[in-house]
């Protein structure tokens, strides 16, 4: 068994490492443990141009941040997967992997999120994917998912990939809705997903479709466009925006072969007769991302459903803590947001920790109180905005007050 | 559409007719939900559905929803007895 | 050509290099870059189905690419449920897919209905 840290951290993507770097650097013995074979989590897929040009390059991106943990002299474990985790009588913590039991006072998870799905009939199929994993495929592993794919959900997370793989040369037939059912939610409804286009505007770099989202900010001119909107769609990266059709299932008999589609009314209602078939060689499935916190749930950790973060969230301050003793949260298992922010908590996890365990080079209060004070900050300058509402409902988790 | 080609538990290949079925007929709850039809209890331990079996059984009403619907256990992963022999 | 690398990126430029390591999967011979996952190097040549379900056969491939959904469970070597998208490939690895395994208990459960009916 390993007992010789003084923190574990588990999942080395932004919010981990930036983590495991800051309580290293304030002197604790630090373990990283991720499952993935290379450490950086999410952030290795990420590559999007920033509004001054420059390209955010998340394989750079974690390098760099591995780079620094490594140089703080945090210890970094891939292929572990943490099973559980239990409180010892001496309150530390008790982890179990797939490598093995580890030990240690203090635990940070930062988990990240997981992607959820819009289950349609067909998504078994070898070729339908979630779009998470074509972007793992595409710019960590650099293998073609496919010939042509459709995209199945229009959210935040779903433009951003979707200019990932255009700029990998991968061929996008159209972005379309899911079909509407007990489960897809807002997700299947026109004018809902309109709205919500307005939060991703700056992530398309298409002009029209800028200036479009300025004006459909305003409910009236919304409705508009809904009715006058082509069902053909509207290009972006040289992909159609298909905003009036659904698909209603995904065809193939070993693999996927195509997309069975309908127009839908501007309520989200498929038109009878209108159905066509799309042909693909590979679907992604874009549900968006919901905070993987199973962990935090086994340690006992109490939770708050909070929609605006994305669902089940830890309950946790600001300065990370969760009300379970030696227990820490960082990054997206605390609520969906950009790498910049999670990379900003996880230095805020690691400096508090740091802190509490009275290390040698522990911050003052004002640093950490520094650090909270810069999540904010990139919070607001964050080009990705996952919600309206985050700002807010952070506040209310915290009982602090927005600037 | 119908719901008996959606399936929702990719593990077991439940579908969306099964389970709303069984909660319309049952009335039942997240978890007896889960041992009445198997969603869920598949191999990944729900890790893709249970968002979705959130969603048709227990509407989270605000912020009073203040723990999962489904109660999580270890191992949150899939591992085999030896692994779990050397580990404990 | 559909599957294959990304050879050439705009922003992340040409694929480094690698070794080559070959391994097989169901008997047949692939090749795989050193150190990339046995699901992108199986994707790579081409092979879109890992596994049939257990039960009812249906063919099943990579869907969440980061080891939550174990729709890419395969077997090593005398290792089986081990996930393609987290295991790098190794030289000479003997990859199997899963297919559909006997439910005898669902058999008789079948059978009895029928008796009884």
């Amino acid at each position: 068994m390993n007992t010789n840290c003084d923190l574990i951290v588990v999942g080395a993507g932004p919010a981990g490492l930036a983590a495991a770097c800051s309580a290293a650097q304030a002197g604790l013995k630090v373990l990283l443990l991720d499952e993935f074979m290379k450490p950086g989590g999410r952030l290795l897929g990420q590559l999007h141009q920033e509004p001054g040009g420059a390209w955010w390059n998340g394989i750079r991106e974690a390098q760099l941040l591995v780079l620094g943990a490594q140089e703080a002299g945090a210890v970094i474990e891939t292929g572990v997967s943490v099973t559980g985790l239990e409180r010892t009588r001496d309150n530390g913590w008790t982890l179990w992997t797939n490598q093995g039991r580890y030990r240690s006072p203090y635990v940070l998870l930062a988990t990240g999120a997981a992607e959820s799905a819009n289950p349609l009939p067909g998504w078994t199929l070898p070729g339908v994917m979630s779009i998470g994993a074509a972007q793992v495929m595409t710019n960590v592993q650099r293998v073609r998912v496919g010939k042509r794919g459709v995209v199945i959900g229009m959210n935040v997370l779903a433009m951003a990939i979707v200019s990932e793989l255009r700029l990998a040369g991968i061929d996008l037939a159209a972005i379309v809705l899911p079909p509407g059912n007990a489960l897809s939610g807002s997700s299947s409804d026109p004018e809902a997903v309109l709205e919500s286009l307005v939060r991703f505007a700056d992530l398309a770099p298409n002009a029209m479709l800028k200036y479009g989202a300025k004006l459909l900010q305003s409910s009236m001119t919304r409705n508009i466009a809904l009715n006058l909107y082509p069902k053909q769609g509207i290009r972006m990266m040289g992909v159609p925006l298909q905003l009036r059709r659904c698909a209603i299932e995904i065809v193939g008999r070993d693999a996927v072969e195509g997309v069975l589609v309908a127009d839908v009314t501007p309520r989200g209602e498929p038109i009878a007769g209108s159905e066509r078939f799309m042909e693909a060689d590979f679907v992604c499935i874009a549900g968006g991302l919901y905070p993987l916190a199973e962990l935090a749930a086994v340690a006992g950790c109490p939770f708050r459903y909070v929609p605006e973060l994305g669902g089940h969230v830890p309950v946790h301050g600001e300065n990370m803590q969760t009300p379970v003793p030696g227990l820490y949260v960082a990054g997206n298992i605390t609520g969906v947001e950009s790498a910049k922010v999670a990379i900003a908590q996880g230095r805020v996890a690691g400096l508090s920790i740091a802190f509490s365990a009275a290390a040698e080079n522990a911050p003052d209060e004002a640093e950490i109180k520094d650090a909270m004070k810069q999540v904010k900050r990139i919070r607001q300058e964050a080009l990705i905005q996952f919600h309206p509402d985050i700002a807010r409902s952070r506040a209310k988790l915290y009982q602090t007050e927005t600037v | 559409m119908k719901e008996a080609s959606i399936i929702v538990c990719r593990c077991e290949e439940v579908t969306l007719e099964q389970i709303r079925e069984t909660i319309s007929k049952q009335g039942c709850s997240a978890r007896e939900t889960k041992l009445r039809t198997r969603a869920g209890m598949g191999i990944c331990g729900g890790r893709t559905c249970r968002p979705l079996l959130d969603r048709l059984t227990a509407p989270p009403e605000g912020e009073s929803a203040s723990e999962f619907p489904l109660k999580v256990q270890p191992p949150v992963r899939p591992m085999s007895f030896a692994e779990w022999g050397h580990s404990s | 050509m559909s599957y294959g690398r990304i050879e050439h990126h705009p922003v992340l430029g040409p694929l480094p290099p690698a070794a080559t390591v070959s391994f097989s999967f169901d008997g047949s011979h692939y090749t795989a870059r050193e150190g990339e996952s046995i699901a992108a190097a199986l994707l790579a040549s081409g092979i879109r189905t890992l596994r049939l379900h257990e039960e009812h056969g249906s063919p099943r491939g990579i869907y969440c690419n980061i080891g939550h959904c174990m729709e890419c469970r395969v077997t090593i070597g005398a290792k089986s449920g081990i996930r393609a998208c987290l295991t790098p490939v190794k030289a000479g690895m003997d990859i199997r897919s899963g297919t559909v395994l006997p439910t005898p208990f669902r058999q008789a459960t079948k059978s009895d209905r029928s008796l009884s009916l």
